[in-house]
Order: structure tokens, then C-alpha cells, then sequence
């Protein structure tokens, strides 16, 4: 593959972010956990108080997709803090569309975010993994990430709406 | 036994210092705390806070052995999950052993979700170490669900030379 850049996302970018998320959470096996749509992207990403960062990787018009899309990953980040080191980067999503992996973008965004989370001042970058995603996994490690949940039995919980509402209604 | 549940203010830095202190002792991690007061005041009182905190307060009568009246805090932060938006993670709940069994943990924790609520969070998230059966029990039986087990989910991280290294990797602009 020729060439691609690698840039900031911008509000024109919303469908495009969206229709990578979807594709994303299909591998993931989890596609109908997706509920965010559009609006709330473009709200939450781009008003006064953004809530998360995007990177985009694009594509000339003559190397577009089977489908015709010229923007072919993302990575979607933000800010959160651990009381024991401070400020660190929390990588969300990242991901690069099937017929476009293996020409090295995976690599660049991860180094243009690990770049991003030194000079904004975090000790360190984050993120999860699902356990039988083999390919990230090794991806990741090779570039020495390590394994909180297996080194240290870090597990992560969750609770729901529905719980959360339980716990804020006075008994 | 009668407590207060307030958002912490900058004045609280020094002892919400001391507690995160105590829970890393508790975690067996006191090595890996490398931040102060100065760095708590800084990022969770400036124009753009990377926390918020409440903190836990009981009266005078009632202070601890050492004499502290703050005896708990619970520090969050807002994330943005990709599948369904805000979402509230909270980072440490920690009350004072001699305070516990009071309901204070509930109350703060309840606090985080009142604040997770009035924000339209879809869910709060957590991290619990596998060996922590006091701490599993108490967040299960509020309805939190384990996603390392269900799903599978490991958490990674990339710091220090490892971060360095990635980073002194980067395209040049």
C-alpha cells in the first residue's frame, strides 16, 4: 500500500467513526451492545466539553475500500487518573479495517498515542483486551505491554443502570 | 454512628493523601505510589479536573484513634465507552478499617452512582483484585457483574520504558 495520514478526527468523521465502532464490536462478537448512535458522537466528541480524543487513518480516494470508504481506522481515547501515578491515557477502541491491516498502521497510531500520552504528562497508556483476542494480545506484547489482569488479578466489574438506580433510591 | 457524605475539597488533599496510602498498603502496593498532595490538589482542583472525589466525615466525637474526622473517600473519573457513551469509573472506594460495618462504604458508593445518574451515565465500571473476597462480595451483591470472567476482558498497560520506547517510535509530523 502506497501511503496514508494519519489525523486528528473531525465532526465530518462521526459516520465513518461509528461505522468502524459496529465493525469493531462484530469482531468483538458483542455488535448488538452498540447503542451509541451519530448524534451522541458528535456531542460528546466535539462540543465544549469533550468526553473522548480520536485519531483517523485515511486513505487516498484511488486506495478506498471494496465498499468505497477512504477513512480506515480509528483510535478513540481519553483521560483518566490512577491516585497512585496520576494522570494516565485510556486507549477506548482501536482499530483498522480488515483489508487494510498488515501495512503497518496499527503500529503507527499506537506509537503516534503513546507519543500523545507522553507529551500530555501521563505515566502511562491502558486499555482492555478481550482474553481470546490472540492477535491484539501478541500485538501488544510484543511492543511491551503487560498483562494487569494476569500479573497482578486486576478483574474488571461492571454494574447497569438498573442496579445503579437501586443503589440511589433511598431505602 | 453518624457520617457526612461530601464532595472532597482542595483542603482534603492532604487527608485523602493519607487514605490512598492506606489502601495501597492494604493492596500490598505502598511501592507503587509515587504521586503527593500537590500532584492530588493540582489535577483534581484546576479548570479541567481529571477526578472528582467525596470524601467520608464523621464529628469530633467520633474521630479516629489517630484523630482524622475524614474516614473514607471514593475517587471517579467519566469514561466514554464506544457502545453506549458516559460512563462513570470508580477508581478507589476505601473507609477506614475501625469505620467499617457502618454503611459508610454504601453511602459513598451510592453518592458516585447518584452523581453517574444525574450525568445520564450508562454504567459504572470498576476493578477489584481476584483475591479480594471482602470487596467481590460486597460489589455482587449491588448488582456488578464480572467481565474479566463473563467475557474475558484483561486489562494492559503500557508505562515507563515500555511507553518511552513506543513513544520515541512515533512518525515525525
Amino acid at each position: 500500500m502506497a501511503n496514508f495520514i494519519l489525523r486528528k478526527a473531525e465532526p465530518n468523521d462521526v459516520s465513518d467513526i461509528l461505522r468502524m465502532i459496529k465493525e469493531l464490536a462484530k469482531y468483538e462478537e458483542m455488535e448488538e451492545q452498540v447503542i451509541l448512535t451519530e448524534k451522541e458522537l458528535l456531542e460528546d466528541g466535539f462540543g465544549d466539553h469533550p468526553f473522548y480524543h480520536c485519531f483517523v487513518g485515511e486513505v487516498p480516494k484511488e486506495k478506498q475500500s471494496s465498499e468505497g470508504f477512504t477513512v480506515v481506522a480509528f483510535a478513540m481515547y481519553y483521560f483518566t487518573y490512577d491516585p497512585w501515578i496520576g494522570k494516565l491515557l485510556y486507549l477506548e477502541d482501536f482499530y483498522v479495517m480488515e483489508e487494510f491491516r498488515g501495512f503497518g498502521m496499527g503500529s503507527h497510531i499506537l506509537r503516534l498515542l503513546s507519543e500523545t500520552a507522553v507529551k500530555t504528562r501521563c505515566s502511562s497508556m491502558h486499555f482492555i483486551v478481550a482474553e481470546n483476542n490472540t492477535p491484539s494480545i501478541e500485538f501488544y506484547k510484543r511492543r511491551g505491554a503487560s498483562d494487569l489482569s494476569s500479573e497482578e488479578g486486576w478483574r474488571l466489574f461492571a454494574i447497569d443502570k438498573e442496579d445503579l438506580k437501586k443503589m440511589t433510591t433511598p431505602k | 454512628m453518624d457520617f457526612k457524605i461530601r464532595a472532597a475539597k482542595q483542603e482534603d488533599c492532604k487527608e485523602i493523601s493519607r487514605m490512598i496510602i492506606e489502601l495501597a498498603v492494604f493492596e500490598k502496593m505502598q511501592d507503587q505510589v509515587k504521586i503527593s498532595t500537590q500532584e492530588l490538589e493540582r489535577d483534581g482542583f484546576c479548570s479541567n479536573p481529571l477526578f472528582e472525589c467525596q470524601v467520608a466525615e464523621v464529628s469530633e466525637e467520633q474521630k479516629s484513634s489517630q484523630g482524622y474526622t475524614v474516614v473514607g473517600y471514593v475517587l471517579y473519573y467519566y469514561t466514554y465507552s464506544t457502545w453506549m457513551g458516559l460512563t462513570v469509573f470508580m477508581e478507589d472506594l476505601y473507609v477506614m478499617p475501625e469505620y467499617r460495618g457502618k454503611g459508610i462504604g454504601k453511602g459513598l458508593m451510592s453518592k458516585v452512582a447518584q452523581v453517574g445518574k444525574e450525568k445520564q451515565c450508562t454504567r459504572l465500571q470498576l476493578a477489584v483484585l481476584d483475591w479480594n473476597t471482602r470487596s467481590l462480595d460486597f460489589y455482587i451483591m449491588k448488582g456488578a457483574r464480572d467481565m474479566t470472567a463473563s467475557e474475558g476482558w484483561h486489562a494492559l498497560r503500557f508505562d515507563g520504558e515500555a511507553l518511552d520506547k513506543l513513544a520515541a517510535e512515533a512518525p515525525k509530523d
